[in-house]
C-alpha cells in the first residue's frame, strides 16, 4: 500500500538517532559502569564492552553524547559543557539503579570520564585511549577554528587507519566527518580534564595501545603522573588500533575493565 | 561543582517489566514529572524521567539546542527504559506531551499520556505577533521574562526548578516543533489518555480538543481536572492526575494481550 509506505517513510523520518545510534542499559548487579564513546562515535562503541561487563554481574550504561549518533551538524551546536550534563544524567539514572558508579570512557570519552571524576563522587575510572592535548596544529588552531568553522564546517579526516580487527572496523558507528567548530570544545574540554587530575581521588585505570594512530600511547604515562588517586595504574596494549573496546585486544580490554570494576565492588582497587 | 541546576537530575526508579517513560515541559527540568515518577513507581511499575538537551542548566544552553536536540533526549530515555522492560508508556506535560505521542510513531508504545498539551504556540498576543521574527530577535534579546508565577498552590510554584526566562530562540523550535505535531496527528495509533485543567491559564481547552479531534487513534480521551494552572503534574490538582495517569496504565495493561 503506497499510501501506508509513504506515512512509514515519513515516520522513520521522525527518528532522530541514526541505527544503531542507541544509548543502552544493561541490568546487573549494584556496581554501576557508565560507558562514554568518543569523538565523533556512538554509543555503540562501548556496546561490546557494556554486555561482557553485564554478563559479569555489573549494571552497563552506555550514554549517547549530545550532537552525536544524529547528524554531524547538530555537532556543530556542541559545547563541552552540554557533554559534561550527559555524564552528569547518566550518573544519575545510574544511581537510580547502583549503589557505586565507576566512569568508563574511550577517547573524548575517557577525558570526560577523568573530569567528571573530580566532579562526581565516584567509585572509580577508567579512560582508554584518552588525549592529555590535541596534535599540535589543532592546539595552535584553537583560537581561530570558531571562525573558520563558519567556512570550513567539515574536516575529513585523512589519517590511514589504525584498526587491526578489519571486520570489527566495518561494524562501528561513527560520523564519517569531524565538526570544526566541535575540534575547538574538544581541545577546551581536554584543557579542563588537564585541570581535574590532580583533585580526582577514586581508583584509576588507563588503557592506552602502542598501535593508537590517533593518542600517542605516551599521553597516558603524563595523564598516570598527574591523576591525584592513590590507586592508579596504567595498562599499554600491544597491537589496538585507537578503538579500545572495539578493536583487536578487545577481549584484553574486557577482561581488565571488569576485573577494575570488581576489585572497586570488593574494595580492593 | 555540577552543571544541571540542583533538583534538575533525571531519575530512575527500577521496578517491574512496565515503564514509564517521563518528560518535562518547555523550559524546565525532570523535577517537574518526578512526584507523578514517584507516585507511579509506588505502584511497581519502573519509571525513568528524562533531561531535556538544554534544559536544566543555563539559558544559554537552551538557546542552542533544536527541537531534535529535545526529540533525541526523548528517545534516549525510551533506550535506556527499554533494558529492562517489555512493556513501555510514555508520559509528558505540556512540550513533553508533544514529544511523548511523536515518540509512538518510531517506537513501540503501549499508551501515552500526554498532559496540558498545545497543539501550537500559547495564545498570546505577543507571541502570535512576533512569531516571524523570532530568531533574529533572539539574537538581539536572547532571553524574554516569564510573567508572574499563578499557580493554585504557592509552595508548589516555589519548588519548582525551572528557567525564569524563555529563550527567545527556543520559542520557533517549539513552533517547529507543533506544526510537525498537528500534521502527524492523524498518524498516531497508539491509546491516548490527554488530561488538561480547566483551569489553564496557558494553554486553553481548545488546544487538547483539537488533539482529541484529530488523533488517529481509536482508543482516546480527553479528562479534565479542577484547581490547578498549567503545571498539572506540581499544582493543587496533581493527585487527579496521578490517579488519572496510573489508573490509565492499569486498563491497558488488563486489556492488552501480551504479558502481564
Amino acid at each position: 500500500m503506497p499510501e501506508r509506505a509513504r506515512a512509514r517513510a515519513e515516520a522513520d523520518r521522525m527518528k532522530i538517532l541514526v541505527e544503531r545510534g542507541e544509548p543502552f542499559l544493561i541490568p546487573g548487579g549494584e556496581t554501576g559502569c557508565l560507558l562514554i564513546h568518543g569523538f565523533p562515535g556512538a554509543p555503540e562503541e562501548m556496546r561490546w564492552l557494556g554486555n561482557h561487563l553485564g554478563r559479569q554481574g555489573f549494571t552497563a550504561l552506555g550514554i549517547r553524547l549530545f550532537g552525536h549518533a544524529t547528524h554531524p551538524k547538530d555537532l556543530i551546536r556542541a559545547r563541552k559543557q552540554d557533554w559534561m550534563a550527559d555524564v552528569e544524567d547518566g550518573y544519575h539514572i545510574l544511581r537510580g539503579a547502583c549503589e557505586r558508579v565507576i566512569l568508563v570512557g574511550l577517547s573524548l570519552g575517557g577525558a570526560l570520564a577523568l573530569t567528571m571524576a573530580s566532579r562526581l563522587p565516584v567509585a572509580g575510572v577508567v579512560a582508554m585511549a584518552a588525549p592529555y592535548r590535541l596534535p599540535s596544529l589543532a592546539e595552535r588552531l584553537r583560537p581561530i577554528l570558531p571562525a573558520l568553522s563558519l567556512v570550513w564546517r567539515y574536516r575529513v579526516p585523512t589519517e590511514p587507519s589504525d584498526w587491526q580487527d578489519k571486520e570489527a572496523e566495518a561494524l562501528n558507528v561513527h560520523y564519517p566527518v569531524q565538526p570544526v567548530r566541535a575540534i575547538a570544545e574538544v581541545h577546551d574540554l581536554i584543557a579542563c580534564m588537564r585541570a581535574s587530575l590532580p583533585q580526582i581521588q577514586a581508583p584509576a585505570l588507563l588503557i592506552y595501545s602502542k598501535g593508537d594512530g590517533a593518542v600517542p600511547f605516551e599521553q597516558g604515562n603524563i595523564i598516570l603522573e598527574q591523576v591525584g588517586s592513590e590507586r592508579k595504574e596504567l595498562v599499554l596494549l600491544e597491537h589496538s588500533g585507537h578503538n579500545l573496546p572495539r578493536d583487536a585486544e578487545r577481549e584484553q580490554v574486557f577482561d581488565l575493565v571488569a576485573g577494575f570494576a570488581r576489585h572497586v565492588e570488593e574494595g580492593t582497587a | 561543582m555540577s552543571r544541571l541546576m540542583p533538583g534538575a537530575e533525571p531519575f530512575y526508579l527500577p521496578s517491574g517489566p512496565v515503564g514509564c517513560l517521563l518528560t518535562h515541559g518547555f523550559t524546565a527540568s525532570p523535577q517537574e514529572v518526578r512526584e507523578l515518577g514517584e507516585h507511579l513507581a509506588d505502584q511497581g511499575h519502573s519509571v525513568l524521567g528524562v533531561r531535556l538537551a538544554g534544559h536544566g542548566t543555563r539559558l544559554e544552553d537552551m538557546a542552542r539546542s533544536r527541537w531534535q536536540d529535545w526529540m533525541a533526549s526523548v528517545e534516549d530515555g525510551y533506550h535506556w527504559l527499554r533494558g529492562t522492560c517489555e512493556t513501555i508508556f510514555a508520559m509528558g506535560l505540556s512540550t513533553g506531551g508533544v514529544l511523548s505521542l511523536l515518540l509512538s510513531r518510531t517506537q513501540e508504545l503501549a499508551g501515552v499520556v500526554s498532559m496540558a498539551t498545545p497543539i501550537e504556540l500559547p495564545p498570546l498576543p505577543a507571541v502570535r505577533l512576533l512569531a516571524p521574527f523570532l530568531r533574529p530577535l533572539g539574537l538581539l534579546f536572547p532571553s524574554y521574562p516569564k510573567g508572574p508565577p499563578d499557580w493554585y498552590e504557592p509552595q508548589a510554584g516555589a519548588a519548582r526548578v525551572a528557567y525564569d526566562a524563555y529563550p527567545l530562540r527556543a520559542v520557533p523550535e517549539f513552533a517547529l516543533l507543533a506544526r510537525r505535531f498537528e500534521r502527524a496527528l492523524p498518524e498516531i495509533h497508539v491509546p491516548v489518555l490527554l488530561i488538561h485543567s480547566r483551569q489553564d491559564g496557558f494553554i486553553p481547552p481548545s488546544h487538547p480538543e483539537r488533539i482529541l479531534a484529530h488523533l488517529g487513534s481509536s482508543e482516546k480521551q480527553l479528562a479534565w481536572v479542577d484547581g490547578s494552572n498549567h503545571i498539572i503534574t506540581c499544582d493543587a490538582a496533581r493527585q487527579q492526575v496521578f490517579a488519572l495517569a496510573s489508573a490509565f496504565v492499569q486498563r491497558q495493561l488488563k486489556n492488552s494481550p501480551g504479558p502481564q
